[in-house]
């Protein structure tokens, strides 16, 4: 499999007033074409942060101090704005968190795709566009009749199908969602997330999922990245995340999920709360909510380590840490 | 700082009447707004030279009224009076600004800069007055449209709507045209006029946030009357964005004042606005006269200019301690 | 959408009435009442003066009084002048009102323009020293005292550059050798400005129409007005009577400056700050992901949403905007409804100050209508 998207020690903080804010601390992975990735962490871990720095769609305050994202072997951090221009969409399109306010109220929403589609298209005549955006409609179950309709006449699961539509408009090799569905009730969100999911198979697009709910990710996603407080603690395939769990921050997660199928199991929350990312130190962040901290912890930064083939992980102690667990789960 | 919370914390254990606690308070949040206010530029330009004029006008104008600009020996008319004064000693009028006369005469040998100051405290009482009205209606009908809606809310909104596209100066032009206007009563109509107008939309808005919230509900519920959470509760909640309008609307009265007088309408002895009605009718803003007798129409031109200007910055000052979300982080 | 205009003419009607009604009892509420103002002048032969009474039905009771005043209104009929004894006020406000339609309206679109062109890219392009620059001139420009504003233009341009005619609506000397109609003149001059606007508007639609790409629209839109333009201008210099027309036109640069400057900082500051906070929103961040350029995230996108609470706040400043007309048509001493309306006033010329009155409030009944139906237009949530 060929690498789409190569993370590497990807540095972003935002500068204040007060300092800098930490929120993306040297992260690194690797998605191949054709596969999806999820980011899992809770909100201001750097989950968006990260999803806009690929698109280079930062905030004025924002800065990358280091690190690399090559996507198919172009790093984007060294294209200006107008070759900038030509990957997002074409090469990268997104699906945005707040899909209520995604789409400018006052064009119609079919005529947003379409400008979408020409830009990046300049030889597609308007009527080719919009036979591709009729297409596109019907791809994502939406009724071709609503092209000519503005944002305010769509219901919110209406809004969230139309972005998918306007996000798959210039055939990308890529797409990033960022919460697609978090806006939206549940029955809705199970529809759209099998919609997505159906559509990444049938075109053999590669995809990142952000969400701050594993359970979302679970069921669509191959790979797991978790995230806490800037830094990618824990990267593998789904199973193994599931499966064996390494980071205590994962066992955590794990453990405040009610599980469906299998054994009843007293659900664990984690004690305390993320770290403010102004000025953090370089030690291991999650350390002061970590109940098997040691020392080491608490002053240095642990290095991000293969423990076992395609399965990553930040932690001093990966591999004593399932016997603590378990003693920690039944004292 | 942790002493004086300490402080507050032992001092509020003893008995304390509510009335000094609620003052107590009300000096606390005073504080804390003055500190946000105080970190916007605008807005403490604004404030500096409102407090500048008010200085001159209620201050320096008194004391050179009664020392300086006495009555001299060499006339029985006084010279310095700002609306019968008349300097003998000098050739031909209007004179330039000279070391007697800082900003000079005008047409009628009166002293510019003592017309000036004597006008000061006439525009704030102006602006001030009609604005308290403004504030005071459009409080009231705000909050009244608001917590009883229906017919009487219909009624209010519709009226502001109409109140919005009145042509205010015309309608003043021929008021003032029609009946003898003086400051009080120009006052009492520029208030009224703008009380039913915008100001109640934005103040009825308001208060419709005020009303949903949850203390509402409960004061209800333990037997309060309506009038008494209107007085107590809403309005308590919205005032700081009425005082926010009121600043805008010392800058609508002042200037409105400045037009009428200026056009020579108005019942007044003194004010920024008669300075250049003065100077105009007499011809020397007409034509080529303009750059010559420049002494005449920019001081007050000027100091309208300027005041109005200090409460609209005031106002845009205190928007930023009203809507949090303009603040800059 | 025909629906939604309907509603609002209605409405306007509605509030024409309140309005004729306020004016008509602040009328009656004068000394001596209506009668006075309207039938006791020296002037007044005593038949003109019956005619007056009978037409306005003074003599019967109120409620009666309140409706023969309407409908006087609705037919024109609004008195005579006493200081232009004995020519109809309405014969002088129909003279008028054009004059102060086209100030109005000129004044009106090249503020709105220049405030929306210069609110954009102040917050398009913030924390530079341009930003400051015109931030600081556009607060002068709305918090200056518009006497003084004036003064300094006419002192400036007029004075020490010697540019531009101090005042008047035209020259003399130069009219004198000629038994042309000024009036005449100018309203074909109105006609003519008012057919290039049309050809303006009709060009925009069709390009709407022909093309779905923004180059080919906006080249169709720029040939077709350059067209029109240079056919006015070539019709007016070669007729005869261009001179005049020119003269006209050249008295009203100033009015037009003046006004302009008085509402474009209103349109500039609102337009900025609303920018600003178009700028935040989500769709903005997925017109930039579409990889659309800057341009045309900042027109297209930004720009146009901004605008509508510019719009809104146009409307709240119309009345601010007429009262800047009034005092700049009486410091130019440009014969408009503003000037009409002082000078009657100050001349005690009751009959045509209060038809002035009840006609200025009619312009901005209508101007609100017309600014009504635009956004409308343009703001696709109103329409239903």
């Amino acid at each position: 499999m060929k690498p789409i998207l190569e993370v590497e020690n990807l540095k972003m903080y935002y500068s204040t007033k007060l300092g800098y804010v930490k929120a993306v601390d040297g992260i690194s992975f690797v998605l191949n074409e054709g596969e999806s990735l999820g980011l899992v962490g809770e909100s201001g871990c750097g989950k968006t942060t990260t999803s806009m720095a690929i698109m280079r769609l930062l905030a004025e305050n924002a800065e990358i101090l280091s690190g690399h994202i090559y996507f198919k072997g172009k790093d984007l951090l060294k294209l200006n704005n107008e070759e900038m221009n030509k990957v997002r969409w074409a090469g990268i399109s997104m699906i945005f968190q707040a899909a209520m306010n995604s789409l400018n109220p006052v064009y119609k929403v079919g005529d947003q795709i379409i400008e979408a589609i020409i830009t990046h298209e300049p030889n597609v005549t308007f009527e080719e566009a919009r036979e591709r955006v009729v297409n596109l409609y019907k791809l994502v179950g939406l009724d071709p009749k609503r092209i000519d309709n503005y944002p305010h006449e769509y219901s919110g699961g209406m809004k969230q199908r139309a972005i998918i539509a306007m996000s798959l408009s210039c055939n990308p090799d890529m797409i990033i969602a960022d919460e697609p569905t978090t806006a939206l009730d549940v029955i809705v969100q199970d529809m759209i997330l099998k919609e997505m999911s159906r559509i990444q198979k049938k075109l053999n697009m590669s995809m990142i999922y952000i969400s701050h709910d594993i359970a979302v990710i679970a069921e669509v996603a191959e790979k797991i990245g978790i995230m806490y407080a800037g830094k990618l603690v824990e990267l593998s395939d789904s199973v193994t995340i599931f499966k064996r769990p390494a980071h205590p921050y994962t066992i955590g997660l794990m453990s405040s999920f009610p599980s469906v199928k299998g054994e009843k199991k007293e659900l664990v929350t984690i004690p305390g709360e993320p770290p403010n990312l102004l000025n953090a130190p370089d030690s291991c962040r999650f350390a002061p909510r970590c109940p098997f901290a040691t020392k080491e912890c608490l002053e240095k930064e642990p290095p991000y380590e293969e423990i076992e083939p395609n399965h990553f992980i930040a932690c001093f102690h990966p591999q004593n840490l399932r016997k603590q667990v378990n003693e920690y789960a039944k004292g | 700082m942790s002493n004086t919370t300490e402080e507050m914390t032992a001092s509020s254990e003893v008995f304390e009447s509510p009335f000094k606690i609620k003052l107590k308070l009300m000096w606390r949040a005073f504080k804390e707004n003055w500190k946000i206010f105080s970190e916007s530029k605008i807005g403490m330009l604004g404030f500096w030279i409102v407090i500048i004029f008010a200085v001159a006008g209620f201050i320096v104008y008194p004391i050179l009224a009664s020392t300086v600009w006495k009555s001299t020996s060499l006339s029985s008319m006084v010279s310095y009076n700002p609306v019968t004064g008349y300097d003998f000693t000098i050739a031909s009028n209007p004179a330039p600004p000279s070391l007697t006369h800082l900003l000079g005469t005008d047409p009628l040998g009166r002293d510019i800069l003592a017309q000036l100051l004597y006008s000061t405290p006439r525009e704030f009482a102006l602006g001030i007055i009609a604005a308290l009205i403004t504030v005071f209606l459009g409080t009231t009908i705000g909050t009244i449209s608001a917590f009883y809606g229906g017919v009487v809310d219909t009624f209010f909104m519709r009226l502001a709507d109409l109140t919005l596209l009145f042509p205010f100066i015309p309608f003043l032009i021929v008021i003032s045209g029609m009946m003898t206007v003086n400051l009080f009563m120009l006052a009492l109509i520029l208030g009224v006029l703008s009380g039913f107008g915008g100001i109640t939309i934005i103040l009825r808005s308001q208060a419709m946030i005020v009303k949903v919230k949850p203390f509402i509900e409960s004061a209800k519920v333990s037997g309060a009357s309506n009038p008494y959470i209107i007085v107590n509760h809403i309005i308590p909640n919205i005032m700081p964005l009425s005082f926010l309008y009121m600043m805008f609307n010392v800058t609508g009265a002042i200037f409105s004042e400045a037009v009428l007088s200026f056009f020579g309408l108005l019942n007044i002895r003194m004010s920024w606005g008669l300075m250049i009605y003065t100077a105009d009718t007499a011809g020397y803003i007409v034509g080529t006269n303009i750059g010559t007798y420049w002494w005449l129409w920019l001081p007050p031109g000027a100091a309208i200019t300027l005041i109005c200007g200090a409460f609209y910055f005031i106002g845009r000052g205190l928007d930023e301690v009203v809507n949090p979300r303009l603040r800059r982080r | 959408m025909i629906k939604y205009i309907g509603k609002r003419l209605a409405q306007i009607l509605i509030l024409l009435v309140i309005y004729v009604a306020v004016v008509f009892f602040l009328l009656h509420s004068m000394p001596g009442g209506i009668k006075a103002i309207l039938a006791t002048n020296p002037t007044l032969t005593p038949a003109a003066r019956e005619s007056i009474l009978k037409a306005f039905g003074l003599n019967q009771s109120l409620p009666m009084q309140f409706v023969l005043y309407l409908k006087n209104i609705f037919t024109l009929n609004l008195g005579i002048s006493y200081s232009f004894y004995p020519t109809p006020v309405w014969t002088i406000i129909a003279q008028r009102l054009p004059r102060t339609i086209l100030l109005f309206t000129s004044a009106t679109l090249i503020s709105f323009f220049v405030g929306f062109a210069s609110g954009k890219s102040l917050a398009w392009k913030r924390g530079k020293i341009s930003e400051y620059v015109s931030t600081v001139i556009g607060v002068i420009a709305y918090t200056i005292f518009t006497p003084l504003l004036i003064f300094t233009l006419i002192w400036f341009f007029g004075s020490f550059l010697g540019i531009f005619p101090l005042n008047q609506f035209l020259n003399p000397d130069l009219w004198l050798h000629t038994n042309l109609d000024a009036q005449t003149i100018f309203l074909y001059l109105l006609l003519t400005i008012s057919l290039v606007g049309l050809a303006m508007l009709v060009s925009f639609i069709l390009a709407q129409k022909i093309s779905h790409r923004v180059k080919t629209r906006k080249i169709i839109f720029y040939i077709s007005t350059a067209i029109a333009s240079a056919l006015a201008i070539f019709w007016w210099a070669v007729s005869p009577v261009g001179i005049y027309a020119f003269d006209i036109l050249w008295h009203m640069i100033l009015p037009v400056i003046s006004v302009t400057i008085v509402s474009y900082a209103g349109t500039m500051l609102v337009m900025r700050d609303s920018m600003l906070e178009t700028i935040k929103e989500d769709f903005i961040t997925t017109a930039r992901a579409k990889g659309l350029p800057d341009k045309v995230v900042r027109d297209k996108h930004a720009a146009r949403t901004a605008m509508l609470p510019v719009i809104t706040n146009f409307v709240l400043s119309m009345g601010f905007v007429v009262s800047g007309g009034v005092i700049t048509e009486s410091l130019f001493s440009w014969p408009g409804m503003g000037m009409t309306l002082l000078n009657s006033t100050l001349a005690k010329d009751y009959p045509l100050a209060s038809g002035a009155l009840i006609f200025t409030g009619i312009f901005v009944l209508f101007a609100h209508l017309i600014v009504d139906i635009v956004y409308a237009f343009l703001d696709p949530r109103i329409r239903y």
